[in-house]
């Protein structure tokens, strides 16, 4: 049952993210993103991250995906008019710089599963004989919680000064310019 | 395979419920209206009009689908479904009484607040996909309302979690009467661990959660889209938002996610800061009334009165208060709220640290 519902997901999230990037309508594939988004929580779940699932649907479609609709929906039908006129071969020279990062990235994926092979890792099934491994009712957010007050204590502050420097810039730029 | 039956079992019960929940909030409301405004409210259908919603609903159902020709029409008819599922996925947290909830997540009220805010992706959805200017105009105002007041709401929870130190919802419940295992006090200063009752409700177990109910409660009315916050629906302006060129059964989901949104925020509020299924009686004494009434059925009693309470707050506030301008309602969200809602989550982790210790 498991297994049917990872498909599932993983099949949705494949599959919708295929065609979004062939879908000529923005407003659609802005709207097929929160299904890929949805389905990537879902997967995230398979691999007990819980909290890492329900952050994304928090902050991705509650907050970004949100901000694309806004931006996409108040901006100029002209300006996307434009964006819509480019090549559409699918070998076309502009896109050579997408094939080769997307090939790069497969290679890397490939060269992975090769090296994983099919059996489990040793250090997966040494962190099962000793107890240490996650299990599907373990309370996770109190292990993120005090891992990131202790040992990614310096992270988290980088990532929060990065942050308020954003706030205080996003501030700064909306503000009115003074008349001389 | 009998374990999936029950959560097939469970839901379409939880369904069943917001369906009649929904029909009796109508009802109730349009008699409350009627009070509020010195007239009767619907009388014609039954006895004191109570078939009025009966009538409505069926004539709802009969409706044909009527989808606009300019509409996008794959958007036009999945809006009302996501915007519906996005609330009733809601539900599947809320602890209901001692060791009954659909599912008792550790991560329960982060869950609630995450799949709410899907809700704003439905409604621009459907604001796009009617390709109207009203519907869009509405939707626009709806989630830019919603997306703001999701910040003082969820910053007054987390005002409320750390004072009790868990997301879980049944363990925030439980800790709020007399079946927890920790030494709960009233005010900071009176232990009411086996006194129990009103005195151990979140609200006073530390008073600036008080003023964090408020907060959130203030919020929540925005995050329904009701009056006063109601300007994307406003009739005046926008003849009726996001949903103008819905009808029949595609009206009705819209409408059900509605009722069902009020009915969960409600239920939130009273799960985090009022005590959830545990009793507002205090044992005193020889009289253990807390004792008594707490229970399975006593505990669905209490989450149900309570949250139809604050449905009904809600409600008599619709129909006391005026509508807010968008600038007013952007004002009192990010001058007034927030930084009160910040207020009391540092009061939190100072009350938990130094008045509560460790």
């Amino acid at each position: 049952m498991e297994t049917i519902v990872f498909y599932g997901f993983a099949t949705t999230a494949v599959g919708s993210a295929l065609l979004l990037v062939s879908m000529r309508n923005i407003a659609r594939a802005l709207f097929l993103f929160f299904i890929v988004l949805f389905s990537v929580a879902g997967l995230y779940l398979f691999a007990l991250a819980d909290f890492v699932a329900i952050t994304q649907i928090l902050i991705y479609v509650g907050g970004v995906l949100v901000l694309l609709l806004f931006a996409f929906m108040l901006s100029n039908k002209e300006l996307l008019q434009q964006l819509h006129s480019g090549t559409s071969h699918f070998f076309a020279l502009p896109v050579w710089q997408a094939l080769l990062i997307a090939a790069s990235f497969l290679a890397i994926l490939v060269y992975t599963a090769i090296q994983g092979g099919t059996d489990e890792p040793a250090w997966i099934t040494a962190s099962k004989m000793a107890g240490t491994a996650i299990h599907p009712t373990d309370n996770t957010v109190e292990q993120i919680g005090l891992q990131i007050m202790t040992q990614y204590l310096l992270p988290f502050e980088v990532v929060s000064v990065l942050l308020m420097m954003a706030l205080i810039g996003a501030a700064h730029l909306t503000r009115k310019e003074e008349t001389p | 395979m009998v374990f999936y039956i029950t959560y097939i079992i469970v839901a379409i019960a939880l369904f069943g419920f917001i369906a009649l929940f929904t029909l009796f909030a109508v009802y109730s409301e349009r008699k409350i209206a009627g009070f509020v405004q010195d007239r009767l409210g619907p009388m014609e259908t039954g006895k004191y009009g109570t078939l009025q919603t009966f009538a409505d609903i069926l004539k709802l159902i009969q409706k044909e689908f009527i989808t606009p020709s300019a509409a996008d029409k794959i958007l036009f008819g999945v809006a009302p479904v996501v915007i519906f599922v996005a609330v009733f996925l809601g539900f599947a947290v809320m602890p209901w009484a001692p060791g009954i909830a659909p599912a008792a997540l550790h991560l329960g009220l982060f869950y609630a607040i995450a799949i709410i805010s899907i809700d704003a992706i439905g409604l621009l959805m459907a604001g796009w996909g009617s390709n109207n200017k009203f519907s869009l105009l509405g939707s626009m105002r709806a989630v830019a309302q919603i997306v703001s007041y999701e910040i003082p709401a969820g910053i007054a929870l987390i005002a409320a979690v750390m004072v009790a130190q868990t997301l879980d919802m049944q363990e925030i419940t439980r800790n709020q009467g007399i079946g927890t295992e920790d030494t709960l006090l009233f005010l900071g200063l009176w232990d009411v661990s086996d006194i129990g009752g009103i005195l151990a409700w979140n609200v006073f177990q530390a008073p600036h959660l008080l003023l964090a109910y408020v907060i959130f409660f203030i919020a929540s009315l925005a995050e329904c889209n009701r009056a006063p916050f109601d300007i994307p629906e406003a009739e005046s302006e926008l003849v009726g938002g996001f949903h103008t060129e819905y009808g029949g059964l595609r009206f009705a989901f819209v409408f059900l996610a509605e009722y069902a949104m009020m009915f969960l925020v409600a239920m939130i509020g009273v799960v985090v800061f009022l005590g959830g299924w545990n009793t507002p009686l205090p044992n005193i004494g020889v009289v253990k009334l807390a004792d008594w009434t707490t229970g399975l059925a006593w505990g669905i009693l209490w989450t149900l009165s309570k949250t139809l309470l604050i449905v009904g707050i809600q409600v008599w506030i619709r129909w006391t208060l005026p509508r807010l301008r968008a600038d007013q309602l952007m004002a009192l969200c990010w001058k007034v709220l927030t930084p009160l809602a910040f207020l009391c989550m540092a009061l939190s982790g100072i009350w938990r640290v130094w008045v509560i210790g460790g």
